[in-house]
């Protein structure tokens, strides 16, 4: 269909030369991050591997093959099936809609047979990767013009309208967050970015009313936690009380007595932060932050150093959702912001949220094995 | 258009391509910016955690631990206050004690400072203890709250390293009654429950609380449940007396309760408030409130009525009587009779918004505002359709506290006000001035309604002989998921007295009763929660100095309302 016209005749890199390819100190970083999670786990359970440690670090090698085999997948195969795998992801989000109905509870699950998934996950990724390959596709001046903007639009609304009905704002809000940076990052005007954030802002009214009613006693809570200590407010003030009771050094390991006494509930998943400060005061806080940061400044940095526009974009959407999942967990805990469920990335408890982020960070990790392949606008009709 | 970008690169128009190498390099400027831009906000956002936990960690150390550190680990001499009932009877107070610890750096010989430890406490582990005693740190606990006799017994030891701390514990003299409204501390002595917690830093300022509970009145109420729940092997109950005029709770009893001295014994069941944690479909009761709001809006007097000769259908919901007359029914027949049909459609007159605002003045649309912690806020229909309005006004498919109820129902007898339930007494001269809510006369109407039930409808079990009882039944069948269970009922009356001039709204309600024998087969509000009423009512009338009426000034009392008694049988059912 496309006339090739020029190949590049370069010699097909082996595997093994591809994984030794992969940044290791990234994942090393990666290890020292979970294993801090691992330690908090342990303590959550007081002093065990049972029930949450041993689950965790299963998890985590099976992540890390799974970030190893998506990094050494060649960047033109993510970058042709990128559509594809948001389609995908997109139907399994209205399957959810619509399975949820019959199924009660909580409607954020999909059980498809051997393993459930929640489709939102996979949306995180899927948003990143068919963004960064639309921008790719698009010239500069094509970037400018605003007819070109209605599909990357709808592309982040339509899952963020679908989650949204769930309801998971947090989700909502991470969806929203890393579209709007691929957006601004591939050169979108300023001025739009201001007139869609005016729209925004006049819908506030509308959204609140599509609320319900648990979401909305959160973002009241928020704004005053001590008027509801029982209830929603409960959680940010015990987690603020044993933030602080950390201090420097803090308490010492296993030694949290807010987290170990249950004021803390569910201290494993959201939370686990808390604990954290808790038995190891400010110093641990600060450690553990310290690795995120230079997870990030290496993801940021392997995004740049890519030649293509797509694997710029991937890496930093995927920079980007990691940075706002530690972002958003910590300042919730601290009562910046409102109670949202999300998890601490490679240190809450949790499955799915670990395999994502690691297949994410896959991805980040493709970014930097293949930041030599250019590739041009239409991609696929060269180099395949 | 694409077969031009294609050949780009070959393309001899050369203005065309300096315009667009132009394009292009503002392009990769753009980028170049748009990169800085972000990570320069990741940088800000990740400084604000960063500051924002160095800040909580060591500026604020959090806000109750520093209470902690300051008041409990130096051992302040300001003991905790005393709670009092209304009349100056002591419910908890602080006793000194001496608690033993240890600076593991000065004992000497751990292994046998545990032995001789050993023997003085049994209960205290040797292994244990030379853990303790040996482990790195300044301040070990060896045992909280010693007996004087344990104290000299551990000073006649004379082991190095061992010191006490002075401290206090709390203690209720009257052990269970109350347990719920006082709550109770934690071994720090901070309020973890009840008036323990909310009234915590008052207590611990070394201010005496004094609540509008009045003990006598409070223990035999609970005496009272405890014997109603026996009888009719229900799984707990409720109770509470409040004083009409001003809001005050005379006697908030909730059943099984605990130990306060014994903290093991506060366990989810026991320690659960049913009287302002539990939230319950009321059931009949609420048609107080529908007659109320008809009555009081006008939509109809006491000798009109509605149709209840045929079941209500609304889509899959059929309302239906359970003393069915299956006539025309007057408002004071729907209420002595309890027709469900008919309140129905007395709540249908009164229309939706209006019910909702007169329940919401009422206080039953929100949670009380009562001074404990265990408050459970009010199920309430997300939306407000007629089925609900219809449902409502018998009470169900809304679920509310009994206090709210209590409260409710006392801004129905006391000349139209509403009063916030306090368990605090009020200055005497700061009494507060209630809400109106219902007009006068609408409040003289109900008392008179509600005599009538007692008189010749479903609450006959709750009369006492000279003293004018009025009040209404309520029978609701329990949910379980979202499944009305026939077996399992929450059974409640609840009541006001004297009628003729209100002192006093008085609640009692049994979670599962089970009917027997002694009544008849029923375990309904009538039979099982009135008796509960009748015998608190006669017993505490004369401890807060009611007076019993001769049958003729019982008359008397009740002629302003006389009319309303013109009910079939009224007299001959007495």
């Amino acid at each position: 269909m496309m006339v090739p016209l020029r190949r590049i005749h370069e010699p097909k890199p082996s595997l093994w030369s591809k994984i030794w390819q992969i940044h290791w100190v990234f994942v090393l970083l990666l290890t020292a991050t979970a294993s801090v999670g691992f330690a908090m786990l342990y303590s959550a359970a007081n002093g065990s591997l049972d029930p949450w440690a041993d689950r965790q670090m299963v998890r985590f090698v099976v992540g890390i093959g799974l970030l190893v085999a998506v990094a050494v997948t060649d960047i033109r195969i993510w970058f042709r099936y990128a559509y594809v795998i948001y389609f995908v992801a997109f139907v399994l989000l209205v399957g959810v809609e619509i399975m949820g109905d019959i199924g009660m509870g909580a409607r954020r699950w999909l059980d498809v047979g051997i393993i459930s998934l929640q489709p939102s996950e996979v949306m995180k990724i899927a948003i990143a990767l068919s963004l960064a390959r639309y921008f790719h596709c698009r010239s500069p001046e094509e970037v400018g013009r605003l007819a070109w903007l209605i599909p990357p639009v709808l592309m982040i609304l339509a899952p963020v309208g679908l989650v949204l009905r769930q309801p998971d704002l947090g989700t909502a809000v991470m969806l929203m967050a890393v579209g709007v940076t691929v957006l601004f990052l591939a050169g979108v005007k300023i001025w739009k970015f201001v007139v869609f954030g005016g729209l925004g802002l006049g819908a506030v009214p509308l959204a609140w009313n599509f609320l319900h009613d648990y979401q909305k006693k959160r973002v009241l809570t928020f704004i005053n936690p001590e008027n509801d200590p029982l209830g929603s407010g409960y959680h940010i003030i015990q987690s603020q009380i044993a933030l602080g009771s950390g201090g420097i050094a803090g308490k010492g390991f296993l030694q949290g007595t807010q987290s170990h006494l249950s004021f803390l509930p569910e201290m494993q998943t959201d939370f686990i932060f808390t604990m954290l400060a808790e038995e190891f005061g400010m110093i641990g806080g600060v450690v553990l932050l310290s690795l995120y940061a230079l997870l990030f400044i290496y993801g940021y940095a392997i995004s740049m150093r890519s030649r293509s526009q797509f694997g710029r974009l991937l890496g930093l959407g995927m920079t980007t959702t990691f940075f706002l999942y530690v972002f958003i967990n910590i300042a919730m805990v601290m009562g910046l912001i409102p109670v949202v469920g999300i998890p601490l990335p490679l240190v809450s408890y949790g499955g799915t949220a670990m395999l994502s982020l690691l297949f994410g960070l896959g991805l980040v990790m493709c970014v930097y094995v293949h930041r030599d392949v250019a590739f041009g606008r239409r991609g696929l009709s060269e180099d395949f | 258009m694409t077969l031009e970008r294609r050949n780009n690169p070959f393309d001899s128009d050369m203005a065309r391509r300096v315009r667009l190498d132009g394009i292009r390099k503002a392009a990769l400027d753009t980028g170049r910016n748009r990169l800085l831009v972000t990570g320069v906000m990741f940088v800000l956002a990740f400084a604000v955690i960063s500051g924002r936990l160095i800040d909580i960690t060591i500026l604020e150390q959090g806000s109750e631990p520093r209470v902690a550190q300051s008041e409990g680990v130096t051992g302040s001499t300001a003991a905790r206050a005393d709670i009092v009932d209304r009349n100056g009877m002591v419910l908890a107070t602080s006793l000194p004690t001496a608690s033993l610890y240890a600076d593991p750096f000065d004992v000497l010989d751990a292994a046998e400072a545990a032995a001789k430890l050993n023997r003085l406490f049994p209960e205290l582990a040797p292994e244990g203890l030379v853990e303790r005693l040996t482990s790195k740190s300044h301040f070990v606990w060896i045992k909280r709250n010693l007996t004087p006799d344990q104290q000299y017994e551990v000073n006649r030891l004379g082991i190095p390293g061992l010191y006490f701390q002075r401290g206090e514990r709390r203690t209720y003299p009257h052990g269970r009654l109350a347990a719920h409204v006082l709550g109770l501390t934690d071994v720090d002595g901070r309020g973890i429950a009840g008036v323990e917690k909310s009234m915590d830093r008052v207590l611990r300022a070394g201010e005496a609380v004094r609540l509008s509970i009045d003990l006598r009145v409070q223990s035999l109420f609970e005496e009272e449940l405890a014997k109603g729940i026996r009888d009719f092997s229900a799984i707990g109950g409720a109770g509470v007396i409040m004083d009409v005029r001003s809001g005050e709770l005379v006697a908030m009893v909730s059943l099984p309760d605990f130990d306060p001295n014994h903290p093991a014994t506060m366990v989810a069941d026991t320690g659960f408030n049913r009287t302002t944690k539990g939230v319950y479909e009321m059931g009949s009761t609420f048609k107080l409130f529908t007659a109320a709001m008809a009555l009081d809006s006008g939509k109809v007097g006491l000798e009109g009525g509605y149709d209840a000769t045929h079941p209500i259908q609304v889509s899959r919901f059929t309302i239906t009587d359970y003393h069915g007359k299956r006539r025309w029914l007057s408002v004071r027949e729907i209420l002595v009779y309890s027709s469900n049909i008919g309140a129905a459609k007395m709540a249908l007159d009164v229309g939706t918004e209006r019910q909702k605002d007169y329940l919401k003045r009422l206080g039953l649309l929100e949670a009380a505002a009562v001074e404990v912690p265990e408050i459970a806020s009010p199920l309430v229909p997300a939306q407000w359709r007629e089925i609900n309005t219809m449902t409502v006004a018998f009470g169900h498919g809304i679920a509310v506290s009994p206090i709210q109820m209590t409260a409710g129902v006392a801004a129905l007898v006391n000349g139209g006000f509403r009063f916030e339930p306090t368990v605090l007494m009020h200055e005497p001269s700061l009494m507060p001035a209630g809400t109106r809510v219902l007009s006068e006369k609408t409040s003289q109407r109900m008392r008179a309604l509600m005599r009538l039930v007692v008189v010749a409808g479903t609450g006959k079990n709750a009369d006492v002989p000279g003293y004018l009882v009025g009040g209404k039944t309520g029978t609701a069948e329990k949910q379980v998921n979202g499944r009305y269970q026939g077996n399992k009922l929450f059974s409640s009356f609840v009541g006001a007295f004297p009628i003729d001039a209100p002192r006093y709204v008085i609640l009692a309600a049994l979670d599962e009763p089970k009917p027997n024998a002694q009544s008849m087969g029923y375990a309904t509000g009538g039979w099982v929660a009135a008796p509960v009423v009748s015998r608190v009512v006669a017993r505490m009338a004369p401890l807060v100095g009611i007076e019993p009426v001769t049958e003729q000034r019982e008359r008397e009392a009740m002629a302003p309302v006389q009319a309303v008694y013109r009910v079939e049988g009224a007299r001959a059912a007495r």
